[in-house]
C-alpha cells in the first residue's frame, strides 16, 4: 500500500481550539493597560518610564535565561513581558531604576527561569520580587516619601497607612468612589481600580484567569474585613475600604491568578482564594505590614500543591486498559 | 483548527455534528481498480497463507489469510487477488493487507455462499457471514460461555466530531433499524435492546421498537465507553455492585442496518457510508464500498491531495492520520477528512503552564495537568498510581484545548502502549 505522495502523520486530535500562551500574555497585557494608562496619566512620564523600563529589562533577563540554560527562546510567549508589566503596576513611579531592574531580575530568574521556566514556578514571581523588593528597599516603595514632589488634589498620603497609624476615623474623607477611580496614592497601575476590575473581567470572561480565584479573594477580603469592622468600627476600617485600596484589586486580578502557582480545581481554588483574601486583612489589621496582599499570595501559593490534592474522583477507577 | 470561544468561562462547549447539517442522501462513489482489505493478523513473509496473489474472488466472497483463522473480510468487488503485504498500524500493531484488482462493472460475478443459508437466520451464519459488513459488528460476544450476553445496545450516534453514520441511519433509515433489531433478538434470543440517540433524533427513534436513551450533544458525551457507564450505572444498584460491561453487545446502527438487510435479501451490504470532509471544510455523505482507497473518493470530487498535506481516518479528535493515499476505507470509517497542510495546527513541546484548561475538559475528571508533568517525565507508573492515567478514556479533548500545545493525547498513549507492552496479563487491575 505504497503511497505517492508524501502525507503528514501525527497523532490525534487533529483539531485544536487556538489558544496558546502568547495570545493569553497578550490578553492580559490589554487588560493591565486600562489601570495603567490611567496611572501614566496621573504620574506623568517617570511611570512611563518605570512601565517601558520593567518590561523591557523582564524580557531582556528571560531571553539571557534562555541563552544560558540553552533553551528555546521564550520571550514570544509574553509571559516575561506580563511579569515585568506587573511588576511597574505594583511599583511607585518614581521609584530608581535599578530597583526596577532588581525586581525584574528577581521575578524573571528568581522567581520563574530557575524552576525551569514557565509553568514550573511554586510561587508568584512578581510576588517574589515585590516582597525582596519591600524587605529590602523599604524607603524605595513607601508610596507617602516616593510620591512626595507631586501635588495631587487628594491626600497624598496611602490611606492604608493612615487607616493602619490613625484608625479609620483618619481615612473618612477618602468616599469609596474616589478610591475607585484613583484618587489615591499607590504603584503605577495598582491605584485606579475602575481599570483593573474591568480588565479583570474582561479577562474572567475570556477564560484567561480563572473567576473562581478572583473571587473567592475578594470574598475573603470582604467577609474577614467585615467581621474586623463589625466587631470594632472605630479600630478597624470598612470591608469597601479594604477592598478599594493597595494591592487588594491586583492581588485578586492578576497574582492570585497566576497560573503555574495556583490551584485547578474547583474546591482548591476556593479555599485558595478566600484564604488570600483572609490573610490580607489579618496582615493588614493586626499584621505589622501596612499592605498584606503579597505575603498573602505567597502564602497560599505555598499550599496550592496540598491544596490541589483535593479533587473530584476520577471516574471509573477500575478501568480496563491496563 | 477551530476557534477557541470567547467566553472561556463557561467550559468549552464542542458540540457534535447532527445529520441535518450535511447533505441528505448520500452520493455513491466507485473505486477505480483496486480496493484493498485488512486483517487484523501480522504479516509474516512465507507464511502459508490460504489466499495467493493471481487467485480469482467473487463479490462478497468470504476471505480467510488461514484456514483456521477467526478473522475474515468480504470481498467489496470481484477481481483477482493481486498483492498481499504486511502494514504497521498505530501503536505497533500489525496487520496484513490484501488487495484486489477489481472487475469492471459489467463483468462483477456474486458469491453464493449467504444465498445458501439467508433464510434461515442463526448467530452460526451470522458469525461465519456477516462479520465483515459495515460498522463491523462483533457477533463473537454471543459465543462467550463465560460472559452471557444479557442486553444489546445499539449506537445511534458517532463518536468522534464530524461524523454522522449512524446519525443518519436514524434519521433516515429508523425502519430498516428497527428490521435489524427484530433480527438480532430473533437470532439471539435476547429482547432487551437499548438504542441510544442524540436528543435531537428521540422522537424518530421510538419507531425502533427498542428501549431509548439519549445523549448530550457535547463532545465527549457519545463515546462509548461514556455511554455504557451511564447505561451501565443505572442498571446496576449503585454502591451495591460496581458497574461492568459485563453481558452487553454494542452494535452501530450501521451494523445492525446491515444485518437486517443482509437477512432479508440474501445480499450482503458491501457499503459503507461515510462522512468525506474536504479541504475547505465542505462535507459530504458518501457510500462507498469498503476497500476503496481514499484517493479514488478524493479524485471523485476533485480534491487534490498534496504533498505535506493530512489525511484523517475517523474524525478529528481521536482519527489516525494515515501515510498513505492508498489507504482504503474500513468496515469501521465513518469520517475521512482531508486537511491543508497550512491548516495543521502546531504542536510542541512546551512545558505545561497549569492553566487548567484540560481538567475542566475531562469527561472523567483525570488530573491531567498533573498526569502530563509524569508523561513528560516518562515516570508511568506513577502516572497510574497518582494521575489515574487508566480512567482516561482517550478522547483527545484535553489535547484540543491545551494552550501550551503539548501533544498530551499523543503522551497518553504512548505510556498506555508502553505499560501494555510491559505487562500483559495485568488485565482488569487498572
Ligand atoms: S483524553 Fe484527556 S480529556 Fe479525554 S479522558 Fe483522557 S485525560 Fe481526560
Ligand atoms: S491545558 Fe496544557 S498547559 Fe493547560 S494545564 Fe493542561 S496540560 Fe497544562
Amino acid at each position: 500500500m505504497d503511497s505517492t505522495i508524501k502525507l503528514t502523520v501525527s497523532h490525534a486530535p487533529f483539531w485544536h481550539n487556538g489558544s496558546g500562551i502568547s495570545q493569553k500574555s497578550y490578553n492580559i497585557l490589554l487588560a493591565c493597560l486600562l489601570a495603567v494608562i490611567p496611572g501614566i496619566y496621573r504620574y506623568g512620564y517617570p511611570a512611563l518610564g518605570a512601565v517601558t523600563l520593567s518590561i523591557g529589562s523582564a524580557v531582556l533577563w528571560e531571553f539571557l535565561m534562555n541563552l544560558a540554560t540553552r533553551r528555546p527562546v521564550s520571550i514570544g510567549d509574553g509571559n516575561a513581558a506580563v511579569i515585568g508589566m506587573l511588576l511597574a503596576m505594583m511599583l511607585p513611579a518614581v521609584v530608581p531604576w535599578w530597583v526596577v531592574v532588581i525586581g525584574s531580575f528577581i521575578a524573571v530568574v528568581i522567581g520563574k527561569q530557575i524552576y525551569g521556566g514557565i509553568g514550573g514556578n511554586p510561587f508568584n514571581p512578581v510576588a517574589v520580587a515585590m516582597a525582596i523588593l519591600m524587605l529590602s528597599w523599604k524607603n524605595f516603595l513607601d508610596f507617602n516619601t516616593a510620591l512626595v514632589g507631586y501635588g495631587f488634589a487628594f491626600n497624598p498620603v496611602d490611606p492604608l497607612v493612615l487607616a493602619k497609624s490613625f484608625g479609620p476615623a483618619a481615612v473618612k474623607d477618602f468616599k469609596l468612589g474616589d478610591l475607585l477611580m484613583g484618587r489615591q496614592v499607590g504603584g503605577i497601575g495598582s491605584s485606579f481600580g475602575l481599570g483593573l476590575i474591568i480588565g479583570g473581567i474582561y479577562l474572567m470572561i475570556r477564560g484567561f484567569i480563572r473567576w473562581e480565584i478572583v473571587l473567592s479573594f475578594l470574598v475573603g477580603i470582604f467577609a474577614s474585613a467585615l467581621c474586623f469592622y463589625l466587631y470594632n468600627p472605630n479600630v478597624y476600617a470598612s470591608p469597601g475600604f479594604h477592598l478599594l485600596t493597595g494591592y487588594s484589586l491586583i492581588g485578586a486580578f492578576l497574582l492570585a491568578t497566576e497560573d503555574s502557582s495556583s490551584p485547578v480545581h474547583f474546591l482548591p481554588m476556593i479555599i485558595y482564594g478566600c484564604l488570600g483574601g483572609m490573610l490580607t486583612v489579618l496582615i493588614r489589621n493586626i499584621g505589622s505590614h501596612v499592605d498584606g496582599v503579597v505575603f498573602a499570595v505567597l502564602i497560599i501559593n505555598i499550599l496550592n500543591p496540598l491544596l490541589d490534592k483535593i479533587r473530584p474522583k476520577a471516574l471509573g477507577k477500575v478501568a480496563h486498559h491496563a | 483548527m477551530r476557534r477557541r470561544t470567547f467566553f472561556g468561562f463557561v467550559k468549552s462547549k464542542l458540540r457534535y455534528t447532527t445529520v441535518d447539517e450535511t447533505l441528505p442522501e448520500p452520493v455513491a462513489v466507485a473505486p477505480s481498480e483496486r480496493v484493498t482489505l485488512f486483517f487484523d493478523q501480522p504479516y509474516i513473509p512465507g507464511e502459508k497463507l490460504s489466499l495467493h496473489p493471481g487467485d480469482p474472488v467473487k463479490k462478497g466472497e468470504r476471505l480467510s489469510l488461514t484456514k483456521d483463522a477467526g478473522g475474515y473480510a468480504l470481498a467489496p468487488k470481484s477481481g483477482r487477488i493481486e498483492n498481499i503485504s504486511g502494514f504497521l498500524g498505530i501503536g505497533g500493531r500489525r496487520f496484513t493487507t490484501v488487495t484486489l484488482a477489481i472487475d469492471d462493472e459489467a463483468h462483477q460475478t456474486l458469491d453464493e455462499g449467504f444465498k445458501s443459508v439467508y433464510q434461515s437466520p442463526s448467530l452460526k451464519n451470522a458469525r461465519e457471514f456477516l462479520a465483515g459488513l459495515p460498522g463491523k459488528p462483533n457477533l463473537e460476544v454471543f459465543f462467550n460461555p463465560q460472559r452471557p450476553v444479557k442486553s444489546i445496545v445499539v449506537l445511534g450516534v458517532d463518536s468522534d466530531l464530524v461524523g454522522v453514520t449512524n446519525q443518519y441511519f436514524v434519521n433516515n433509515a429508523i425502519v430498516a433499524i428497527k428490521t435489524g433489531i427484530d433480527t438480532l433478538r430473533q437470532i439471539s434470543g435476547i429482547h432487551e435492546v437499548i438504542l441510544v440517540v442524540p436528543h435531537y433524533l428521540f422522537k424518530v427513534a421510538g419507531a425502533a421498537g427498542a428501549t431509548i436513551k439519549t445523549v448530550d450533544s457535547a463532545y465527549p458525551s457519545a463515546h462509548p465507553e461514556l455511554i455504557m457507564r451511564y447505561i451501565l450505572s443505572e442498571q446496576s444498584t449503585p454502591d451495591v455492585e460496581p458497574p461492568s460491561d459485563d453481558g452487553v453487545a454494542v452494535f452501530t446502527a450501521e451494523a445492525v442496518v446491515a444485518i437486517g438487510s443482509a437477512y432479508k435479501t440474501g445480499f450482503l451490504p458491501l457499503e459503507k457510508i461515510v462522512c468525506f470532509v474536504s479541504k475547505d471544510e465542505t462535507r459530504r455523505l458518501i457510500s462507498v464500498p469498503i476497500g476503496t482507497p481514499v484517493k479514488d473518493i478524493a479524485e471523485a470530487f476533485h480534491e487534490p491531495i498534496g504533498e505535506g498535506d493530512r489525511v484523517i481516518f475517523g474524525g478529528p479528535m481521536t482519527g489516525v492520520s494515515v501515510y498513505s493515499d492508498n489507504h482504503p476505507v474500513l468496515a469501521d470509517t465513518n469520517t475521512i477528512m482531508i486537511q491543508d497542510r497550512r491548516r495543521i495546527p502546531e504542536v510542541r513541546d512546551n512545558p505545561c503552564t497549569n492553566c487548567g484548561a484540560c481538567v475542566r475538559v475531562c469527561p472523567v475528571n483525570v488530573p491531567v495537568n498533573m498526569l502530563i508533568r509524569f508523561l513528560q517525565a516518562g515516570r508511568y507508573e506513577e502516572a497510574v498510581s497518582q494521575c489515574d492515567l487508566n480512567c482516561c478514556i482517550e478522547c483527545g479533548f484535553c489535547s484540543y484545548v491545551c494552550e501550551a500545545r503539548i501533544p498530551i493525547f499523543q503522551y497518553i498513549h504512548l505510556a498506555k502502549l508502553t505499560l501494555a507492552g510491559m505487562n500483559p496479563v495485568e488485565k482488569n487491575n487498572g
